[in-house]
């Protein structure tokens, strides 16, 4: 286990010599058992010794382009009230009912769809899956807690209008996304088409898209004795599916809703500055086009970037900007992927006084990464990528996530394997090339900060002017 | 369902380093976990914030590791690690697979022994602005970001331990010296003032040889903490109010009580009654103030153990549009005074022990928190073991209990109130935030450091 005979000196006593690192044995991603329900329904199960805590997730898929264009939101509305009360109990029996048996549950709407998450002690199982049919296929959806729940997102709204991130973050999809795709808008909905949402609207849209036709559930955790399959098939085998063109076909994948990828705005190459008048900090925010995951060539490549360049203390962003410079307590850089087309996406929050300073070196940084990234770099995202993953997958939570949000995509977690191989075999040629083919030095940038001190210098970097909105 | 047990080994190694491991051989990895037993309520007058920064510095090198280096070596090992500091202790974290486990406790041991010889004023330097950039992200530049540090300082008596955020202020980060940072090495870093907690693919034997491979020649070096400084309070005599006036969206009260000190039997009965009054789906304050009333957006309630002699316990409400605080303060008044005169009911009991068995489990399924657990256990109760009869303990609290604590602490009168007001004006600018005290000037409780 050592390295060199000779201890270490240094100065007061013997240090024992640094110790080599014993190699690790391959790894690979739990793999689940799969059953397809008559229904539609998939259900993953994944037997992980230990975990006594069964972590449930169903994931539905759902595009958010099926709202109607004036109530955007009522999917997240939806997912909010779908435990507040079904057609047997009311929002507290309900709500006691769940905590007798100790089940966590949560539902709330992404970019893929809708996600009912589900945590419970393994012999409340079937109970807690019972209590999981009754919201996803008899909620009640009360008036007056519909009308709760619209006033709490407006209430929700403004709270986001008043922190920077999430501000940069409505300003950023805004800019980036065309302005008639569904994507330039705040997921859970702006107050003007919130305000406007009824239970009429709720029930309607329960009704015709919470459907197991293409739906998901993973049921991951020690599966010691129990056949969980059998259980939800128990739960939700009646759970009727949604109307279809043609007869479900059980032997071919889910038919997953069709999916154009979001039209991008022709002018986002730009700097916005969102003014928020005497902020300590300025937000900054920068995105351009990145992957999906079925990406030609293979999604490997867009991890190991995300950590080169701003995902770890040691990354290019941190190294200069944190280490050096003590501008940001840390900015984070990543590909984010999407349905169809992805985001390249760098943020974080640095010192107001030298935000433009602070924009100019973190394109810099990105812009450099163009040139190559290094085989040294290489070797360290592989192995931080390929030797975290047993204790990235060691839980029940983590497993089913991952699961859950494949699903959305048509992909198992056979893919996050694959994608570990690739990580464990790509080079820094084939890295820097997938980088260029998405970055090309056009961004677009949001800066939330304080507009009469930082608007002046940023337009000095000759990175073109930027626009001034109000907060 | 059968209990869970996991298993604990102990031994304290000759220079006084508390070591335990818990074998978990379900995946090939070792979760590492210290405790120092050093908080920012160890820090003194004008140095607040010293513990915190100190944090940042384990991080920039020390004799045989260069700055940056503690991060880049594990994390290519595939180690993800970390760090944080709180009141009653730091502490340092990092999980990775059971062969790189020696170059984890190697790295560790530099740092914890060795660390002054890497110590710069550069490094401080730049980890001092990192660290006010934390600050301003974390809490200055976010509505409410603050409100925690209005509760301690309001509730806490003036100079006590716990009055002053672990974060520290901006003028104690600027005065930190070098100095500073030595000495606190010094006193507080060393083998006897710290825990080392190992969980997962290890036997007790090979870990126990592993940590006294690496730790074992280190001194004894620290000054032992002094517990006996940290008097237990009472309930607050009287109410203390402290009125925020700031651009913030909405009107929102938070509501503070002392508790009794964390890891006793009457800590996780003052715990039950907060879950009963705002912790659960179904508790009094959820279902009146928010599901029927409909008078705030939110409403909850949660303890934070702390081991000192007192803890915290935390009401808050975001106001719904138009509805005076005033009005929520009082139905929260009201409910607790409905607790403290007829006590829990089976179903509330039932609800809040099926509660907290299940998020304990979950907490438990990661080896990073188990160790993390195992490890405060250890250090501030010195109690390994504890995580295999917490569950034992929490449901061994009757109602009967749950309503005394409630009486004794939970009265309204030994309330803290910090009350939001949103200032229609353009944005945050928390340094010209105005704190209006309205609480009685005299802090009569023996105040401290």
């Amino acid at each position: 286990m050592t390295s060199s005979p000779t201890p270490v000196r240094d100065g007061q006593a013997s240090v024992p010599p640094r110790p080599d690192v014993i190699p690790a044995e391959p790894f690979s991603v739990p793999t689940p058992s799969l059953t397809r329900l008559a229904n539609g329904l998939t259900v993953l199960s994944y037997h992980l010794p230990g975990q006594y805590v069964i972590s449930v997730r169903l994931a539905i898929p759902l595009p958010l382009a099926r709202e109607p264009r004036d109530k955007e939101g009522v999917a997240s509305i939806m997912s909010r009230t779908l435990d507040e009360g079904t057609a047997r109990h009311t929002s507290v029996e309900f709500a006691r009912m769940l905590e007798r048996r100790g089940v966590a549950l949560g539902a709330g709407m992404g970019e893929g769809g809708l996600s009912v998450d589900l945590d419970v002690a393994k012999r409340h199982l079937p109970d807690a899956l019972d209590l999981l049919r009754q919201c996803i296929t008899e909620p009640a959806f009360p008036q007056d807690q519909v009308e709760r729940h619209v006033a709490t997102r407006l209430a929700e709204i403004e709270q986001e209008y008043a922190v920077p991130a999430h501000r940069g973050g409505i300003e950023l999809w805004r800019t980036y996304f065309d302005s008639q795709s569904r994507s330039a808008r705040p997921v859970a909905g702006q107050a003007e088409t919130v305000a406007s949402i009824t239970r009429d609207d709720v029930v309607a849209f329960h009704d015709e898209h919470v459907r197991p036709n293409a739906a998901t559930i993973v049921v991951a955790g020690d599966l010691t004795g129990i056949d969980a399959a059998s259980f939800v098939l128990k739960a939700l085998g009646e759970w009727e599916i949604g109307e279809t063109d043609s007869p479900l076909d059980l032997t071919a994948p889910p038919e997953l809703p069709d999916r154009q990828p979001p039209a991008l705005a022709d002018d986002r190459a730009r700097i916005v500055i969102v003014d928020r008048p005497d902020s300590v900090q300025a937000e900054l925010l920068i995105a351009c086009a990145g992957p999906d995951r079925h990406v030609e060539g293979g999604f490997a490549p867009f991890p190991m970037l995300g950590f080169i360049l701003g995902g770890a203390p040691t990354s290019r962003l941190d190294l200069l900007l944190r280490e050096d410079k003590g501008y940001t307590y840390g900015l984070r850089s990543g590909f984010r992927p999407r349905r169809r087309g992805g985001v390249f996406i760098t943020s974080g929050s640095v010192r107001g006084d030298v935000a433009a300073e602070a924009l100019d070196l973190t394109l810099s940084v990105l812009e450099d990464a163009r040139a190559g990234v290094t085989d040294d770099e290489i070797a360290q995202a592989r192995s931080f990528l390929t030797l975290t993953a047993p204790s990235r997958y060691a839980t029940a939570d983590t497993v089913a996530e991952e699961a859950a949000a494949l699903s959305f995509d048509g992909l198992g977690t056979d893919f996050a394997d694959r994608t570990l191989r690739a990580i464990a075999a790509a080079s820094a040629d084939e890295v820097s090339t997938a980088y260029r083919q998405f970055v090309d030095g056009s961004w677009t940038v949001v800066v939330v900060g304080d507009a009469a001190s930082i608007a002046e210098p940023i337009a000095a970097l000759g990175r073109g002017t930027p626009t001034v909105v109000a907060s | 369902m059968p209990d869970i047990s996991y298993p604990i080994a102990e031994r304290v190694l000759a220079n006084g380093l508390h070591v335990v491991v818990s074998e978990d051989h379900t995946v090939p990895i070792v979760a590492l976990n210290i405790w120092v037993k050093v908080g920012s309520r160890d820090e003194v007058q004008g140095r607040t914030g010293l513990a915190h920064l100190f944090e940042h510095l384990m991080f920039q090198g020390s004799a045989n590791v260069a700055s940056g280096e503690h991060f880049s070596a594990l994390m290519a090992a595939g180690g993800r690690l970390n760090a944080t500091t709180w009141f009653d202790r730091t502490n340092y974290f990092e999980t990775v697979p059971k062969g790189a486990l020696d170059l984890a406790l190697w790295l560790e041991a530099d740092r914890h022994g060795r660390l002054l010889d890497a110590v710069t004023q550069d490094n401080l330097d730049n980890q001092r602005d990192v660290v006010k950039e934390e600050k301003r992200q974390r809490y200055d530049n976010v509505p409410y970001g603050t409100a925690l540090h209005e509760v301690y300082a309001t509730i806490f008596p003036e100079g006590h331990p716990y009055q002053h955020p672990t974060i520290g202020s901006m003028a104690d980060l600027d005065a930190a010296t070098l100095t500073d940072v030595r000495d606190f090495f010094s006193r507080h870093y060393g083998p006897n003032n710290s825990v080392i907690t190992l969980v997962g693919d290890i036997t007790p034997e090979d870990g126990f040889a592993a940590v006294e491979r690496y730790f074992g020649g280190l001194p004894a070096s620290a000054v032992s903490r002094d517990d006996a400084i940290m008097t237990p309070l009472d309930p607050l005599p009287e109410p203390r109010r402290r009125e925020i006036h700031a651009p913030v969206p909405h009107e929102r009260l938070y509501i503070a009580f002392r508790l009794p000190a964390d890891g006793t039997a009457d800590f996780h009965a003052a715990g039950l009654a907060l879950d009963i009054l705002g912790g659960l789906g179904s508790s009094r304050l959820v279902e009146r103030l928010v599901r029927t009333e409909q008078l705030t957006t939110s409403a909850s309630a949660h303890p934070m153990g702390l081991a000192g002699g007192v803890s915290l316990g935390l009401v808050s409400a975001e106001m719904a549009e138009g509805v005076d605080p005033d009005l929520v303060e009082a139905i929260i008044c009201e409910e607790i005074n409905a607790l403290i005169a007829t006590g829990p009911t089976p179903d509330e009991m039932e609800a809040a022990l099926a509660d907290t068995e299940r998020s304990w489990l979950s907490a438990m399924a990661g080896l990073d928190e188990r160790a993390d657990a195992i490890s405060r256990d250890a250090a501030l109760f010195g109690n390994p073991s504890r995580i295999n009869s917490f569950i034992e303990e929490v449901r061994a609290i009757t109602p009967d209990h749950v309503q005394r604590i409630a009486r004794e602490w939970l009265q309204p009168h030994s309330r803290a109130v910090v009350a939001y007001r949103p200032e229609l004006q353009t944005a945050p600018d928390p340094d010209s935030s105005r704190a209006q005290d309205t609480s009685s000037p005299a802090h009569a409780e023996g105040a401290l450091a």
